[in-house]
């Protein structure tokens, strides 16, 4: 770690590098309204989920489907994540670039496993509990909610690893730190989308 | 490494000091807590489903409130627009989850 040092001692970058410039300023303030958009999008779906919940066409019921460890361990690992982007933030902020990259780097693999967990569900739900995109309503709404959610997991991961590449690549400058201060609003946004997920599709589940 | 972040931050305010990890840490505890309430309630059983239903929804909504307002910066100074983007996306999203359950509900 005595890179990080020398990279802190570097002080021509501005405190808070990502509004440093007007299209830093811009960048974050429109990726506001872009969010704002996002929670629309999901708007629509958790409440054609919500309509759709007990629709099971004799295929399986919320409750007979989830398992809440499961669940847990993805909510621990999304959650975790997004402490982790925190640090980034605080680590580009010292001009640490060194660590903002490695911070970065375990946010893409927290999200990743939770990918991978994400995976793993909906492939036992399709092969051992016969529950498809076309088994019923509630399979539908199930599926394209969540997999809304994954997807944009997935793009998350490649986003911040392109980004990573070009932090190494372009080093830490008023350009580049927008955009990594902005691509970690979005993985925030991400958790807390799951957290309505967690809560509203398998936690009321159970309840039913 | 991390370690580092760990070092102390000294008692005099100083504006342009890059603030600490502890309160990020103390949201992160809450949401940890927020969430096992939400998650113990399910998993006991035997909760009054209509006081479980709020319980889930009341657990969600502070959780979001406080990852915002501190994770996301929503709190702090100069975000007057970013909270009318929000408020305008969450109000629409209300709208649209509320006349859907009207039209399944009151057939």
């Amino acid at each position: 770690m005595t890179t990080a040092h020398a990279e802190a001692a570097n002080g021509t970058l501005p405190h808070e590098p990502e509004k440093a410039t007007l299209e830093g300023r811009n960048k974050v303030l429109a990726f506001w309204l872009f969010l704002g958009g996002e929670a629309v999008l999901f708007g629509t779906l958790f409440a054609t989920f919500l309509a759709l919940r007990n629709q099971t066409n004799e295929g399986p019921s919320a409750n007979e489907l989830f398992h809440l460890p499961l669940v847990a361990a993805a909510t621990f690992l999304l959650l975790v994540s997004s402490l982790t982007s925190v640090f980034a933030i605080q680590a580009m902020h010292r001009g640490r670039v060194t660590m903002l990259r490695n911070w970065l780097l375990v946010t893409v693999l927290l999200g990743l496993c939770f990918l991978v967990l994400e995976i793993y569900e909906f492939s036992v739900y399709i092969r051992h509990e016969e529950f498809g995109m076309t088994t019923s309503a509630f399979s539908s709404a199930f599926y394209t909610l969540v997999g809304f959610h994954g997807a944009h997991v997935a793009f998350g991961i490649l986003w911040i690893s392109v980004l990573i590449g070009q932090l190494m690549h372009k080093g830490l400058t008023v350009v580049t730190a927008p955009k990594i201060y902005v691509s970690a609003m979005y993985w925030h946004f991400i958790d807390v989308v799951w957290v309505f997920i967690f809560t509203v599709v398998y936690l009321l589940g159970k309840v039913g | 490494m991390a370690t580092k972040q760990h070092s102390p931050d000294s008692p005099v305010k100083h504006r342009h000091r890059p603030e600490g990890p502890q309160r990020h840490i103390v949201v992160f505890v809450f949401s940890i807590v927020l969430t096992l309430i939400a998650f113990a309630a399910v998993a006991a059983g035997g909760v009054n489903p209509t006081f479980a239903v709020i319980l889930l929804l009341v657990m969600a909504v502070l959780q979001v409130i406080l990852q915002m307002g501190f994770w996301m910066h929503l709190k702090d100074k100069g975000h007057m627009m970013p909270i009318i983007f929000m408020l305008g996306g969450f109000f629409i999203a209300g709208t649209c989850i509320i006349m859907s359950l009207y039209w399944v509900w009151w057939d």
